[in-house]
């Protein structure tokens, strides 16, 4: 009956990213270094372990394989965005050390432009927990995080990589420090061919063919220096990161376009920040500036377009006693663009002022928060939040929470100045958010079991959509209402049978994201499910670790996906199944080797992201790691 | 405990499940594609880089539908994106599909593909020089392609400088429409040469013929940058006789046609116009109003000068044809593929 139960319940548990191994790398921070604006637990986030982190080359497989936020992969190497509730790519923020990254044109990111080496942790702030971070989060934020150690260190970790198809990438972090200095210098390369072999199913005999022109370079660098106060640290880092890739075409494409995309980002960071006496800070002020140039050789397109982002930050927690904290963060944007469709160079200020309080009762924690967003010189008075959490009992770790918050997004450089077609009076785009759930955690006859459940809904209103007009050419209008609601959850158990520790994990999302206005009698999206954004999706990991030997099993559903508002044409559901063996061993006694070697999409399955692009089937990975420790 | 060894095995048989490949369509029944004459095919593009073009075949007399048929007729085999254009040839229709680079050859009653032209660059119009040859316009190739409709093959090429849209055959002489030079460009078919070329309007996108064979010319005036125009042209003597200036550089007239009589040209400016070719101004009230739709192509039957008109809606979903009376009443509304953009006739 217990196996049968099993079985049964399996496809709905939803099983958290987290392998909760520890390696060496786990960073344990002390309270003086944690100077984010933390989440209140009445909110849900979706912390990724380090192991987890370490498996996935990029952000985007990261989150893909690790959550129930969606990422929309138009192949291997080739632009990956998020859905994240239901939301569209520019509704999720990501932030890295507290300054956003996300393009003042767009408003998006490429996810597959981020390799997990250049940060320490990663966090996925759901819902309206993303208004604590900035404003422009209606789906959620990513946070990704670097930390800094102050003790007598030599490390150096270099990895190096092979794959399947010509792909191959190396890593090199170094650290170095005292008591007083932290010196960190991370260097990333890859070179992949992804010339993967397809089935090409727009072809009347299917031939079995190789994919061409989808070459892809990276190279980045990240240098941090910091430097210990008395009560805090003062440094910066840089990170420089340089991308060059050719963009397959679909698979229904006889010829090529013999398309090309660079993108080069340079973030510079300089940061105070500490604790005294019960007063925390952390000032910030960072420049990002971003370039992407675009080839079609067919169509001789060679287009350029720059932006640079000026993000200052003044966070401030005050801890008026131990229950009772206040949060107050002052941010200073000013962003610029131009771009070949620009008519000039464009440039806006956004400033913003969060205000929040946060209250522990013996059972009961209350916070409310509100922003305040001055942009150009339109002011938004009100985006507020609030979230309870309640331990039912007192010596079971069972807590229930419940949160609602409003966030805004603001139209794009390209929504509001391309030409043609950029529409100024465009309002923006807002949500109203709700959420609330249960966590649970218990150890049971030497099983740990962590579990979380949340139900969400929202209401995005003004959702700008770009559509082709009367005159020949594309405008953005405020055009939908759209519904989101679903639930997240997720648990692990982990136990150990004797030597061997054994855990499994998995997240499970169900989002219902519909459309609630009609163009006319004739539009047949009104209450269907948004295109691409996928009703179910499941992630879940198995980790057998023996002695120094890792076995990772992961399984990731994703479920069917609209391709037509009208909700006629969809993709069908993959699930990719993926394994990987580790082991490390000593070669010396200040140095390490583990290597590992991984078989993706065990199974050979044939599938597409997104229509007609194929991904990868079957497919090795063989990496080896030194570690001087 | 050691039961949780069992979760990889089942979640293994999860994966062992054998899925569809590539996008699926819900409502598409198969059904008997075979046409007749008087039938309609109507081109849905798709949208571009999504693969999802599709024809639609519409029977005026029972109003039967049969949607995705050229997926149907072959195996399920995509027709690709963005399909620009169709030209029916004897018993064959031609399929321009422009980003998958590719003309498909199809049979016209059965629709099953017959052949696949391929190595276009960004090919648009498909014009019949007679049953061996045939000239392929070009958004990007600065050329138009020859085809050879014996191999399937490209043949050659006319080299141009930018944009060749629509384009016709009259008495040994190929007028082809140059987007990117407001050019009416002439070319001579028997040696695939350009031999003259005529400034007209920005942007011209549409050409046709009249009864007094006399070439009309719908210039867009392109994106508010000229006031759009129409343009009478005499191929005799190679002259414009006359010109007819739009009132708005917003405006963004497209889509000129005439019907089978060839006395009473049809076009799209928000609204649908009609105008008699002997008409002295352009046509101050519209023909058929749009009430808020946003219609995107046109065309006219040429057994009964009904008129239909398609809406994309919201660009990506199934679009809708309406179906107008020679007078302008509406007869019936159906619905087709995403972004429905042109009209077959089967001769």
């Amino acid at each position: 009956m217990k196996t049968i139960l099993q079985i049964v319940i399996l496809p709905f548990l939803l099983w958290q990213s987290a392998f909760s191994q520890n390696t060496e790398d786990t960073v344990k921070i002390k309270t003086v270094e944690v100077i984010e604006t933390i989440i209140p637990e009445a909110y849900k986030t979706t912390k990724f372990d380090s192991t987890v982190k370490e498996e996935s080359s990029n952000l985007a497989e990261l989150i893909n394989n690790n959550s129930g936020a969606f990422i929309k992969s138009y192949g291997a190497g080739s632009l990956a965005s998020i859905s994240f509730r239901g939301t569209g790519a520019s509704h999720t923020q990501v932030l890295w050390n507290g300054v956003a990254l996300n393009s003042p044109m767009n408003g998006q990111i490429d996810f597959s432009l981020y390799p997990t080496l250049f940060f320490d942790e990663a966090e996925l702030h759901h819902g309206a927990s993303g208004l604590i971070n900035g404003s422009g989060a209606l789906g959620g934020s990513v946070i990704l995080n670097n930390t800094e150690e102050y003790k007598n260190q030599t490390k150096i970790t270099f990895k190096q990589t092979a794959g399947s198809f010509n792909n191959y990438s190396s890593a090199l972090k170094l650290k170095l420090g005292n008591k007083k200095w932290f010196y960190e210098t991370q260097l990333f390369g890859k070179m992949d061919r992804n010339n993967f072999e397809y089935k090409n199913i727009s072809s009347i005999e299917t031939p079995t063919e190789k994919l061409d022109r989808a070459e892809n370079k990276q190279f980045g660098l990240q240098q941090a220096v910091y430097y210990k106060l008395k009560n805090g640290s003062v440094g910066g880092r840089i990170w420089y990161f340089n991308s060059g890739r050719e963009l397959p075409g679909t698979i229904t494409q006889t010829n090529s376009n013999e398309e090309s995309q660079k993108d080069e980002s340079i973030r510079a960071l300089i940061e105070l920040k500490g604790l005294k006496n019960n007063f925390q800070y952390h000032i910030s002020t960072a420049l990002v500036s971003d370039q992407l140039i675009y080839k079609n050789k067919q169509a001789n397109i060679n287009s350029k377009s720059n932006s640079q982002l000026f993000d200052n930050n003044i966070n401030t927690n005050i801890y008026l006693s131990k229950n009772w904290k206040i949060n107050n963060n002052i941010n200073f944007k000013y962003e610029t663009a131009k771009a070949d469709g620009y008519s000039e160079k464009n440039n806006r200020i956004r400033t913003s002022w969060l205000l929040g309080v946060n209250k522990d009762f013996k059972k009961l924690s209350l916070n409310a928060f509100n922003r305040i967003v001055v942009i150009e010189s339109e002011l938004k008075p009100f985006a507020p939040g609030f979230g309870a959490q309640y331990k039912i009992f007192n010596k079971e770790q069972l807590f229930i929470k419940a949160n609602t918050g409003i966030n805004y997004h603001y139209p794009t450089f390209n929504d509001l100045y391309w030409n043609p077609g950029g529409n100024k009076s465009l309002k923006p785009e807002y949500a109203k958010m709700v959420e609330s759930g249960f966590s649970y955690s218990k150890s049971i006859k030497g099983i740990e079991i962590n579990t979380a459940f949340t139900a969400f809904y929202s209401k995005v209103k003004d959702w700008i959509i770009w559509q082709p007009t009367e005159f020949g050419y594309w405008s953005p209008t405020n055009l939908k209402d759209v519904e989101n609601k679903g639930i997240e959850t997720n648990l692990s158990l982990s136990t150990n049978i004797k030597k061997i520790r054994i855990k499994g994990s998995g997240n499970y999302a169900y989002t219902k994201s519909t459309n609630l206005k009609a163009k006319n009698e004739f539009d047949n999206s009104l209450d269907k499910q948004l295109i691409y954004v996928p009703y179910h999706k499941l992630s879940s990991s198995i980790l057998i670790n023996f002695k120094s030997i890792n076995l990772i099993y992961t399984y990731n559903y994703t479920g069917k996906r609209f391709m037509t508002t009208d909700n006629e044409w969809y993709l069908p559901a993959n699930f990719i199944s993926d394994i990987s063996i580790s082991n490390q061993f000593k070669i010396t006694k200040t140095w390490d080797v583990s290597a590992s070697f991984k078989m993706k999409n065990i199974l050979d399955q044939d599938y597409q992201s997104i229509a007609w692009r194929p991904m990868p089937g079957r497919n090795y990975l063989i990496s080896l790691t030194f570690r001087l420790k | 405990m050691i039961k949780l060894i069992y979760i990889p095995i089942i979640l293994l048989l999860f994966s062992c499940t054998k899925e569809k490949l590539g996008p699926q369509c819900i409502s598409c029944k198969v059904e008997e594609t075979n046409t007749q004459q008087a039938d309609i095919i109507i081109v849905n593009e798709g949208n571009f880089g999504w693969g999802n073009g599709s024809l639609t075949l519409y029977n005026p007399l029972d109003k039967t539908i049969s949607q995705n048929i050229f997926s149907q007729a072959n195996n399920n085999l995509p027709l690709g994106d963005v399909a620009q254009s169709i030209t029916q040839l004897n018993n064959k229709a031609y399929i321009v599909v422009n980003n998958s680079n590719k003309v498909e050859v199809v049979d016209i009653n059965s629709f099953n593909s017959l052949a696949t032209i391929t190595g276009f660059t960004s090919p648009r119009y498909f014009l019949p020089i007679n049953n061996n040859k045939a000239y392929v316009t070009d958004l990007y190739s600065n050329s138009i392609q020859v085809v050879d409709l014996n191999s399937n093959t490209i043949s050659g090429n006319i080299q141009l400088s930018g944009w060749s849209e629509e384009l016709l055959i009259h008495n040994d002489s190929v007028y082809v429409c140059d987007m990117t030079n407001d050019n009416l460009l002439i070319i001579d078919p028997l040696n695939n040469t350009l031999v003259d070329s005529v400034k007209v309007g920005e942007s011209p996108n549409s050409i046709l013929i009249d009864q007094n064979n006399k070439i009309w010319i719908m210039c867009s005036g392109g994106i508010n940058s000229n006031l759009p125009k129409l343009i009478k042209f005499n191929p005799q003597n190679r002259t414009i006789e006359n010109t007819f200036t739009f009132s708005s550089i917003s405006e963004s007239p497209g889509s000129l046609k005439i019907n089978a009589l060839k006395n009473q040209l049809y076009f799209l400016n928000s609204s649908v116009y009609k105008m008699n070719i002997n008409d002295l101004t352009l046509p101050i009230s519209t023909f058929i109003m749009n009430n808020n739709n946003t219609f995107y192509g046109l065309d006219i039957d040429p057994i009964n000068e009904e008129v239909y008109v398609s809406d994309a809606i919201d660009y990506v979903q199934n679009g809708i044809i309406f179906r107008y009376s020679s007078s302008g009443d509406l007869i019936n509304q159906f619905n087709s593929g995403v972004i429905p953009g042109s009209f077959l006739f089967i001769e």
